[in-house]
């Protein structure tokens, strides 16, 4: 039998029973569209999570006191709560001394309650120097960051993240040159962020409290040691040249000499993204799988109708043999009929995919305002339609040989 | 044509053992219209089906057209099947859902045929049963009659060498039945070799010969007397 004349037959049998080929081929579209709208929202949260990433600031190096042991990934002991106080004073001026960065800022935080009259709030202060706002990127809504005077002087004036700013003054009054109460201090605002949003890592940076760091220190923390250092680098200098000087200078201040006892972690954007790739690659890798499982679901949902459709069209297949078919020209009717029905049901579920991932699309960007990127991954449709048709062949094998083996005079008596 | 000898088929089920046919011998020259009758499970549609190589013989030696079916792979008597034979079933087997054209088409799907002399073929065998007008028509829509003249095109397509007509009048009125047993009249005049499975007498009366079965033995062989066959059915 010619595959042409193989095909027409085929496409006759799913014509001939629309309704039930197109409940058949449902199981493959969700799967197929499932599949297709996690591969496409996986990519999305990848792109977005490192657009967040690279908004912190451009040619970023952090440095954390406490060690990961070796491991890439580990967190420092610092971001598990683990107070270590190696980073000082010395580091800082030091690090400020190197040619090829820019920016050096050192950051403390604490926990306090911020009062202003009837108005409260329980929140993670940090103690900042003023750099601080530059290399984030700091835009000012009201006011503007506090001076290097400020720093000198142990003034006692905060920066406001926007919401923060809004539970303290409901009333639209103008917080700068207003008094905040700060863990039983008095300071003055003189200056309001505009709205950030969610920063990296799900920081809210609109609940932002700022003060010198000096002040926190002294004042308000008793310590001499800082919790981060943020490293902004030169354009003319390479990340991994500026790593190696931190390490070897912070290495030299700590009097360290074997690399594995290393009291600090200098971590550079490459690093965040690289885990943060990490990380969403597998979700990616999981949630894809999930919806691949619907997949083999929808393969059984054809295995099980074409089963049905061979006893329905006995008399049709002994007809046919009894006309000069051989097994094998049975075995081609059902199995192109079984793999036509994947590749339709495997298009209209791409298309169904992508249509959702655009209303995803629509309501993550438009409706929630977060700088979700739109993402079709290529090869998550080529993958998508190449498992269709392999699900068609191997589902729809055995019913085709169920179809093959028919003696031709008993399927010619069936009723 | 078709040589018999010592034809034996036994069903075998556990223990019970059925001699559908018991040592047939007979021979059919080409050209010959050969009635088979007999009464309930004389063994008349066995003996069809392994005259046309849908089953093969337990024992015994079958040679159509010097092939000899014991020597045949089923691929080969599937050939035979497509290429020599032409069958025409009581309850006419057509694909309800396809056209005339398309069920008369079934046995070029699976033979040599070039699909550019495809058409040709189909509309000859067509309009050899007179049905030309009905070619697109869906085959579920038309009466019983028309349905078996479709069958008829069908097992004419090919060319075959033979027709096998399993009671081919069992679910026509006598009218319908009258037209399909004059077509297969026709063709035995124009040399078709012509072989039918019946149990009314009027209609096996349209052969030259006659086989009468009992109990899977050839019971009589004769010459059927020429006969006006107008008056059975009327």
């Amino acid at each position: 039998m010619r595959i042409r004349d193989a095909s027409r037959t085929a496409w006759k049998g799913i014509m001939n029973a629309k309704m039930r080929s197109f409940l058949t081929m449902l199981g493959i579209v969700i799967g197929t569209g499932s599949v297709i709208l996690l591969m496409s929202i996986g990519g999305s949260a990848e792109k977005l999570i490192l657009s967040e990433v690279e908004s912190v600031g451009s040619n970023l190096i952090f440095i954390l006191p406490g060690s990961t042991k070796g491991s890439k990934f580990a967190s420092p002991a610092a971001l598990l709560g683990i107070v270590i106080k190696t980073l000082n004073e010395k580091d800082i001026t030091d690090l400020r001394r190197e040619p090829a960065f820019k920016y050096v800022t050192a950051e403390v935080r604490g926990q306090a309650k911020i009062i202003k009259g009837s108005n409260d709030s329980t929140i993670t202060f940090t103690g900042n120097d003023n750099q601080y706002f530059a290399v984030r990127n700091f835009d000012f809504y009201k006011g503007s960051a506090f001076s290097q005077s400020d720093l000198t002087s142990f003034n006692k004036v905060v920066v406001l993240g926007y919401s923060i700013a809004e539970t303290l003054f409901p009333n639209g009054e103008d917080p700068v040159g207003q008094i905040v109460r700060l863990k039983d201090i008095n300071f003055r605002v003189v200056g309001v962020l505009t709205k950030q949003g969610l920063g990296p890592f799900g920081v809210d940076e609109d609940q932002l409290v700022s003060v010198p760091v000096t002040v926190a220190q002294k004042l308000m923390l008793g310590i001499n040691y800082f919790n981060a250092v943020t490293v902004q680098v030169k354009d003319e200098y390479a990340t991994d040249f500026a790593k190696g000087r931190i390490t070897s200078l912070l290495r030299s201040n700590h009097r360290i000499t074997d690399p594995n006892k290393d009291d600090f972690t200098v971590q550079t954007q490459e690093d965040f993204i690289a885990i943060l790739g990490n990380v969403t690659g597998i979700l990616t890798i999981f949630l894809t799988a999930i919806a691949g499982i619907s997949l083999v679901v929808g393969g059984i949902g054809i295995m099980n109708i074409m089963l049905v459709s061979v006893v329905e069209r006995t008399r049709e297949i002994g007809l046919r043999k009894a006309l000069g078919a051989h097994n094998k020209d049975i075995v081609l009717q059902f199995l192109i009929e079984a793999i036509t029905l994947t590749i339709i049901g495997g298009i209209i579920g791409i298309v169904v995919g992508i249509g959702f991932a655009g209303i995803a699309y629509f309501v993550i960007k438009v409706v929630l305002q977060t700088g979700w990127a739109f993402s079709l991954p290529l090869s998550g449709i080529v993958v998508s339609l190449v498992v269709a048709i392999i699900t068609g062949l191997v589902f729809g094998i055995y019913p085709a040989r169920q179809a093959a083996k028919k003696n031709p005079i008993e399927a010619l008596r069936y009723e | 044509m078709i040589e018999v000898s010592g034809l034996t088929k036994i069903y075998a089920e556990g223990e019970a053992e059925t001699r559908a046919l018991n040592g047939l011998d007979f021979s059919i020259q080409e050209g010959d219209f050969v009635s088979i009758m007999g009464p309930s499970g004389s063994g008349k549609s066995t003996l069809l089906h392994v005259l046309s190589f849908l089953d093969r013989p337990t024992h015994g030696s079958y040679l159509f057209l010097g092939k000899d079916i014991n020597k045949l792979s089923n691929v080969e008597l599937a050939e035979v099947r497509n290429q020599e034979m032409g069958f025409i079933f009581q309850s006419f087997n057509l694909l309800g859902r396809s056209t005339v054209y398309e069920n008369i088409e079934l046995p070029l799907l699976y033979s040599p045929m070039p699909v550019h002399k495809r058409k040709r073929a189909i509309t000859e065998a067509i309009e050899s049963v007179g049905l030309g007008e009905k070619m697109y028509t869906e085959a579920g829509k038309l009466s019983g009659g028309q349905k078996q003249r479709v069958a008829i095109a069908r097992a004419l397509v090919n060319e075959p060498a033979i027709i096998f007509a399993d009671e081919p009048t069992g679910n026509l009125d006598s009218v319908s039945g009258e037209q399909v047993m004059d077509i297969l009249k026709i063709l035995n005049e124009h040399g078709r070799t012509i072989i039918l499975v019946t149990h009314e007498t009027y209609t096996a009366e349209y052969g030259k010969r006659l086989l009468k079965l009992r109990d899977g033995l050839l019971e009589s062989d004769t010459q059927i007397e020429k006969r006006n066959t107008e008056s059975y059915f009327k």
